[in-house]
């Protein structure tokens, strides 16, 4: 009996240690980020093209007040429930205090400056395939904006997904699968679409399906997806669908570039249907960006794989 | 007794009849979503002239632009009150699949009032330019897109 004891004790003692290893966070050192002079108009073209204030602006809030990224926004999934942080350059409620390098350990390694995870509901995976140089660049653009005290709750996470530290193991199954190949000076469109989609515009965050750990399933990339119900000013319990986006007849496959360019930029897609719910804001972000970069977006959308929609 | 078998099978079909048509019959507030549905669908086809245009895809015509966005105008000034009578929002019993419209609506009238006046106003603003030449009527396609979305983000449900 006490032979066995001491094996299982053993044995949980072991796993703690490989837990423990594995899960270890590996940020970026200074000497692997490049210098550079922040460009901010390039930054505020990454900010929009990023999305950051459909999650970190306050909710509710309207028009210029949307630069204000004081947080608060809260998304129910079935992890439970997350807040998103306050962004703004408060040096106490925000990330005012922050070096660049924090910013792109967080943007590129999903770590805090205290070196703890942050769960990927901070899109992370897609961020991860921003340059080095547009990070800095953006970090430079939201040092220019209002700051805000506002203080955020924490998450309300159900156990295990609470033990933050398990995200060390998450990192290890799926971080890698969302990192995308290609230049961040590309030579064509289709590969600044490609830049921009699995990038900054992290796209797949809603469009790609996600397996029970949250982990997105890249073979079914942008085939549409079962949404997670923004908590805040939503009712019902009807679970949405979020579009396929790829070229199949299940998804805009009837869409011509010219289609998905313009409906990025007007929020009309071709019957002169408008979008709506949360793609609204998404194509009001996209809106901001050069013509040739939404061009880009639609000749990338138009070369991916046509993949069927899920059966109901 | 083939009496009686031939009686018996017309009162079978003539109650199956009665059935179906019964089961066909109602919705709950059919006619208002439909009569609302078909309100959208012409707002999408004047849009989808003026649309056509601002895209490249038709040649400006300044006669029919107009016609378009007066229709859009006049369309948008109907007094709409009875289609969107309570209780007819997607989550009612027996309309599910039935209506895209939000019980939010209901929940927060003056907002959809308001959002409604919005779209005429940018309306107006269309009906006024969309004759005066292709940049004028683009120029007003993002305020229309603004008050088509401004109800589309807060009231409807996506597609199934």
């Amino acid at each position: 009996m006490k032979r066995t004891l001491v094996f299982v004790l053993g044995l949980a003692v072991a796993c703690a240690c490989v837990f423990f290893v594995l899960s270890m966070p590996q940020p970026l050192k200074a000497d692997q980020v490049p210098k550079h002079n922040a460009n901010l108009k390039n930054g505020e073209l990454i900010f929009w093209a990023g999305g950051c204030t459909s999650c970190h602006a306050a909710p509710g809030a309207e028009e210029h007040e949307r630069l204000v990224l004081s947080g608060g926004v809260e998304l129910a999934t079935p992890f439970g429930v997350f807040r998103s942080p306050n962004i703004s350059p408060d040096s106490a409620a925000g990330i005012g205090s922050w070096s660049t390098l924090d910013f792109i350990n967080a943007m590129v390694k999903g770590l805090s400056p205290q070196l703890e995870h942050y769960y990927p509901a901070f899109p992370y995976p897609y961020y991860q395939n921003i340059a080095y140089y547009d990070l800095i660049d953006l970090k430079a653009y939201l040092d220019t904006l209002p700051p805000s005290s506002n203080q955020v709750a924490d998450h309300e996470l159900r156990f295990p997904w609470s033990v933050r530290r398990g995200i060390g193991l998450w990192k290890w199954r799926y971080l890698e699968r969302n990192r995308s190949l290609q230049t961040s000076d590309p030579a064509t469109p289709v590969e600044r679409g490609r830049y921009l989609v699995t990038g900054p515009g992290h796209c797949g965050a809603c469009h790609t399906p996600r397996d029970a750990f949250g982990g997105e399933m890249v073979d079914r990339f942008l085939a549409g997806a079962d949404s997670f119900e923004v908590a805040e000013g939503t009712q019902g319990e009807t679970v949405e669908r979020i579009p396929n986006i790829t070229p199949h007849p299940d998804g805009i496959g009837d869409w011509s570039a010219t289609d998905i360019a313009y409906a990025l930029e007007s929020g009309f897609d071709p019957d002169f249907d408008s979008f709506g719910g949360s793609m609204v804001e998404v194509q009001e972000n996209i809106a901001r960006l050069p013509a040739e970069d939404r061009a880009a977006i639609a000749a990338y959308l138009k070369s991916i794989p046509a993949l069927p929609s899920d059966p109901p | 007794m083939k009496k009686l078998l031939l009686v018996t099978l017309a009162t079978i079909a003539l109650g199956a009849t009665a059935l179906v048509s019964f089961a066909q019959d109602e919705l709950p507030f059919q006619n208002e979503i439909e009569a609302r549905q078909s309100f959208m669908h012409i707002l999408r086809f004047n849009l989808g002239i003026l649309g056509a245009m601002a895209k490249g895809e038709a040649p400006y015509d300044a006669a029919q632009a107009s016609a378009a966005a007066n229709n859009l105008l006049a369309a948008s000034k109907m007094s709409n009150s009875a289609m969107w009578p309570a209780g007819s929002d997607m989550s009612a019993e027996g309309l599910e699949g039935a209506t895209a419209a939000k019980p939010d609506i209901w929940a927060s009238m003056p907002s959809f009032g308001e959002k409604g006046h919005a779209l005429t106003e940018a309306l107006e603003g269309m009906a006024a330019a969309a004759g005066d030449g292709l940049g004028a009527l683009r120029s007003n396609m993002g305020a229309v897109g603004d008050g088509c979305k401004g109800c589309h983000e807060s009231f409807r449900a996506p597609e199934d």
